[in-house]
């Protein structure tokens, strides 16, 4: 028992903080899906060109959240990198599809 | 750094421009029917403005959600001094000797403070 | 790319727009219908009671290694004991739904913001703009989206891609749920699928306060009686004097 508490020890996380900073980084995502939606559909972007493209504007945003919170500070806001890239990646590929969709008919098909 | 008006007019930029590209893009499509051409690629300038615009936004929401927090319990309580752990309020006592010692001036604030 | 039907300009600003709009608007006028109709619900002090009494229990449960392990087992002995909190016997409820008027009412109003706009506003929307092809999405589909996407026209020619007006009205009814949340903040009314789950919980007799404390009250008791002691602050002198 108190090897294991020698080896790691207990860090204590404020839950309100983590709240704070996934709802923003939540918010983020959000309108990054919404609006790489839109520019995919400016640039008329068709079949998996726009899922590849999807991957790029999350992964660049996820490089600039990175940045933001600082290169080698990022731990001081958040527990894990990976699942700050991967959280509820569908949901977002859904709005990004729509966005796409929308502009894509506004400005391509008619 | 909270969100200033720098980073709300630099969305605001970013919007505009990506409207702007669209539109853009939507005449060029209208062009190229009426001129009974295929549609091949995108001019190149719309391209560009549509990918900076989207790089843009996205510096402007992350500067415009907010700041993060340290997620550490004890980051908010490293900047307090001792006296305000030691201020505990539910051990606060009113009625003590020291008001017996003191004139009458002090007693009736004592009394007005209940 | 099939670039070979032509669609007329005027449905992008006279169809393809204006669902997208009424579709947005509808949305977040229904959550301020339900914000205005919302209303407390009354709860028993009985029920109230028990609900703390479980979260205490958790608690208890969740960080019992900071405190000493002789504390630990006085706290949980209080609660587990024969005769101790969770054992306790309830009057087992038996709360008709049908007869209690505000469960009445909040179905009434959950019906009001719900589902009356839903047929109302996809029936106009299926009568005013019928018949329409309205958008293409840019990614091929086969044919089994077909009639998903393209309700409303019967060509058995036309290639899936293409979307019809109605379904074009339900794929923003679903899509945009995202986008509420961006404008009005989390935990809103306008997300229509999350308060169709909650209503289909509502008339299963499972709301949000258990009406039978009986059930959580058994499984907060077998946690207690599983959950290992583990003591975490062993070394907390050590720690605090190399601090």
């Amino acid at each position: 028992m108190s090897n294991k508490t020698k080896n790691e020890p207990v860090i204590a996380y404020s839950e309100l903080a983590i709240r704070n900073n996934l709802s923003i980084v939540e918010y983020c995502r959000t309108s990054l899906a919404a609006v790489s939606g839109c520019t995919a559909g400016v640039l008329g972007l068709t079949g998996s060109y726009g899922a590849i493209f999807f991957i790029l504007a999350v992964t660049s945003f996820w490089l600039m959240l990175l940045c933001k919170a600082g290169v080698d500070s990022w731990k001081k806001f958040f527990i894990s990198r990976k699942s700050l890239l991967l959280n509820g990646l569908f949901g977002h590929f859904f709005t990004y599809i729509l966005c796409w969709t929308f502009i894509y008919g506004m400005v391509h098909v008619y | 750094m909270p969100a200033t008006f720098i980073h709300r007019s630099i969305l605001t930029i970013g919007f505009l421009s990506l409207f702007h590209a669209a539109y853009s893009a939507a005449q060029h499509r209208s062009y190229l029917r009426l001129n009974e051409l295929d549609f091949t690629y995108l001019p190149h300038d719309i391209t560009i403005q549509a990918l900076i615009s989207l790089f843009i936004i996205m510096y402007g929401v992350l500067h415009v959600a907010g700041d993060f927090k340290e997620i550490k319990a004890s980051a908010e309580l490293e900047d307090k001094s001792w006296e305000t752990y030691g201020n505990i309020p539910s051990f606060y006592t009113f009625s003590h000797r020291g008001g017996k010692c003191s004139n009458t001036n002090s007693k009736t604030s004592l009394e007005e403070m209940e | 790319m099939t670039a070979d039907l032509i669609v007329d300009p005027q449905i992008r600003f006279w169809v393809f727009l204006p669902i997208v709009i009424i579709t947005f608007l509808v949305g977040i006028l229904r959550h301020y219908v339900s914000m205005l109709l919302s209303s407390q619900k009354k709860v028993e002090v009985q029920q109230l009671a028990d609900s703390q009494l479980i979260l205490r229990a958790r608690a208890l449960r969740e960080n019992c290694g900071y405190i000493p392990k002789n504390s630990f087992l006085i706290r949980r002995q209080a609660f587990n004991k024969e005769d101790g909190y969770l054992m306790q016997k309830r009057p087992p409820v038996t709360q008709n739904m049908m007869t209690d008027p505000s469960m009445m009412t909040d179905m009434l109003k959950g019906n009001l913001t719900n589902v009356l706009p839903m047929i109302i506003i996809g029936g106009w929307i299926n009568w005013m703009f019928s018949g329409f092809i309205t958008t293409k999405v840019p990614f091929p589909l086969t044919l089994r989206f077909k009639s998903m996407l393209q309700r409303g026209i019967e060509l058995s020619h036309l290639d899936a891609s293409w979307v019809s007006s109605a379904s074009w009205y339900f794929l923003n009814v679903f899509g945009l749920r995202s986008i509420y949340t961006l404008v009005l903040g989390e935990n809103n009314a306008a997300d229509q699928s999350r308060q169709m789950q909650e209503q289909m919980q509502m008339t299963g007799a499972a709301s949000v306060m258990p009406a039978d404390p009986k059930v959580p009250f058994k499984a907060e008791w077998e946690g207690l009686e599983i959950v290992e002691h583990q003591w975490k602050l062993a070394d907390i002198e050590k720690e605090m004097l190399q601090e």
